[in-house]
């Protein structure tokens, strides 16, 4: 065998992988979009069929008019938005002061972050079920459920925003800030004039990385809202669907409803992949 | 003159510094008060609680019990199983295997009741685990389990990925969204998803191409079967998260310098030796440091377990989740809490220093 033909086989062989790789990773949402799309009957009968006989759009139909499944959007955008939006007003401050500022007291303090970053959620729970309902006992301040939880993802997407923002901000070159200094700036008018507008790019990587945390997040919402079922987020609206109707797993609307909450991230991921990559490998690599 | 010029000076630096201290402190005051709120308070009610026989929604007064939960969790037994006999004395065999007595027979019932936690066979005997809180016990070690097995199946798989899609190729940054998706989907729709396609009748997937290829009945109850359940739930875990292993690796292969490798193709080194000499060295303290990303994450595992087999099988979180939500006993899910959090510092005290990582 001559040296061209192994490389042709091996070519191959290389082109083989990457296809078995690829049905790997697509395979499942495959699998989710024909059954949405497949008929009661065809859904149930044996052996399941790779690809539908008969396509419907029932599923999806009876998924847009399922208002807790809609609601549950709703509730997902307000909270995962308001979360990431209030992390990165808080964390930026922090992450300015961390990165850029001397005092005493710094390094202690970047610890705690780092270490809250890998923090279990499940070890607070009891502890974060008596804080909230304190706060629930305080009649007066009649604090939605939706706040509360916006409140909660704090927990975990404010550490490590911080993080990532610190290391930003300390990036950024001394002599900036030294200049604003020199024209007699104060701290609060360099960090929002100068620091601010270098940093929109972390902010849109940390924000995305937030957002997808706090819409993914499922443990504290399904304890927190279990005796309010208008205030579900969509993973536990979606993990409920099944119990609406008693009589037969609704697989096909599940699988509707599955692929339909999959776009978004979908789409987010194709706009900002890059800046996703750039947010995940930055703690892992060091270049 | 020289000093009465400097001393002003001075003490305009130190109010600059001052000044900056405090501003700092202003800036970090809305971060740090938040994360004392939901993270450090709730953190050391989680401990007091934990001491306590606190329950919610109870007309119950709770008490300062010590360490009474701590020891209902990991109280634990070994004793060895009796040969079942007959009548006449003689072991009763069935199937040709000796038939052993039931471990109800054996396991202590005062002061505290045990029950069976693992069953297993050793130089001939039988023996058998009890425990006070089995389904504490069987969760721990569900996860350790499930976290030893998907991380190196996740490592394996990512790596490979991550190689192949090292070289560039057509339709590269095609694959490179691809991998991005299973990490971006939630968790309870990808568990929801392989829920379905593990149904336990030809209706689904698996059992459908199983049929196809000859294995099995077409009605292998992958998720209810107990030694099933492991090794399916570890593939829904595998599929979600080899892909995000691959990014991290792929990050790291690409900080590797070419010249390295051209040096060794002078050098006349194959494939498999450029593999081991260069690559998988240089790759290890990016692959560290994803190691110990995914074990913290796999050790707190809760969607998944919680989609998949609700209170059929437990993960410690679900566990945790499980006895505070549906049993209302507060005190002892602290506990188990408690015991999470340490179980997670040991392990990543572990890999520290074993993978020398330096925060």
């Amino acid at each position: 065998m001559n040296k061209q033909t192994r490389k042709i086989i091996g070519e191959i062989f290389f082109y083989i992988l990457i296809a078995i790789i690829a049905i790997y990773l697509i395979f499942p949402f495959y699998w989710a979009l024909i059954s949405a799309l497949k008929t009661e009957g065809e859904l149930i009968a044996a052996p399941a069929t790779f690809f539908p006989k008969e396509i419907t759009f029932r599923n999806f139909q009876a998924v847009f008019t399922n208002t807790a499944f809609l609601r549950g959007i709703l509730n997902s955008f307000i909270v995962a938005g308001s979360t990431t939006l209030f992390s990165l007003m808080v964390g930026a401050f922090a992450g300015y002061a961390l990165g850029k500022l001397r005092f005493r007291g710094r390094t202690p303090t970047l610890y705690t972050i780092l270490a809250m970053t890998m923090f279990p959620a499940v070890a607070i729970l009891s502890g974060l079920f008596q804080v909230i309902k304190a706060i629930q006992d305080i009649a007066w301040l009649n604090v939605p459920t939706l706040v509360l939880l916006i409140l909660i993802y704090m927990v975990f997407t404010l550490p490590f925003t911080i993080w990532v923002l610190t290391s930003f901000f300390r990036g950024l070159p001394d002599s900036l800030l030294q200049a604003a200094q020199v024209d007699g700036a104060t701290f609060l008018q360099t960090f929002w004039y100068i620091l601010l507008p270098l940093t929109a790019p972390a902010l849109v990587t940390t924000g995305l990385l937030a957002f997808i945390g706090a819409w993914n997040e499922y443990l504290f919402a399904l304890t927190f809202t279990l005796q309010e079922p208008g205030s579900r987020t969509v993973p536990v609206a979606i993990s409920q669907l099944g119990g609406r109707f008693a009589m037969q797993e609704p697989t096909g609307e599940l699988m509707a409803a599955a692929l339909i909450i999959t776009v978004p991230l979908i789409t987010l991921v194709l706009i900002f992949q890059n800046r996703i990559v750039d947010g995940l490998t930055a703690g892992a690599v060091k270049g | 003159m020289a000093v009465s010029t400097k001393a002003p000076k001075a003490r305009q630096l130190s109010d600059l510094a001052r000044q900056e201290e405090r501003t700092a402190w202003w800036l970090l005051f809305p971060s740090l008060l938040l994360l004392f709120l939901i993270g450090i308070y709730p953190l050391a009610q989680v401990f007091y609680l934990s001491t306590t026989n606190k329950r919610f929604a109870s007309s119950q007064p709770t008490e300062f019990i010590g360490f009474a939960n701590y020891r209902d969790l990991l109280s634990m037994t070994v004793r060895e199983l009796p040969v079942q006999l007959d009548e006449a004395g003689q072991p009763v065999i069935e199937d040709g295997k000796k038939q052993y007595e039931s471990w109800v027979r054996v396991l202590p019932r005062e002061p505290l009741r045990y029950r069976a936690a693992f069953e297993f066979g050793f130089f001939g005997k039988r023996y058998v685990i009890g425990a006070v809180n089995a389904d504490f016990i069987k969760s721990v070690w569900d996860t350790i389990v499930f976290t030893v097995v998907a991380v190196a199946l996740e490592t394996l798989i990512g790596l490979i990925i991550a190689l192949a899609l090292s070289r560039k190729f057509f339709g590269r940054s095609v694959m490179r969204t691809a991998m991005l998706v299973p990490w971006a989907i939630i968790t309870v729709v990808s568990s929801l998803i392989w829920e379905w396609m593990f149904k336990s009748n030809r209706s689904g997937f698996f059992n459908a191409l199983f049929d196809r290829l000859g294995w099995g009945d077409g009605n292998t109850v992958f998720l209810v079967n107990p030694a099933l359940q492991m090794p399916s739930i570890i593939a829904i875990d595998v599929w979600k998260t080899a892909p995000f292993m691959a990014l991290l690796l792929l990050a790291g292969l690409a900080t590797i310098p070419r010249e390295l490798y051209e040096a060794a193709e002078v050098d006349g080194a194959n494939k498999i030796r450029k593999f081991f000499s260069i690559t998988l060295p240089l790759l290890l303290p990016t692959m560290a440091v994803a190691l110990v990303f995914r074990t913290l994450d796999s050790l707190r595992v809760f969607d998944l377990f919680q989609v998949v087999f609700g209170e059929r099988r437990y993960s410690m979180a679900t566990f945790a989740q499980f006895t505070l939500v549906s049993n209302k006993d507060m005190g002892l899910s602290a506990a188990a809490s408690v015991i999470i959090f340490i179980i997670l510092f040991i392990f990543a005290i572990i890999y520290m220093r074993s993978l020398k990582v330096d925060a």
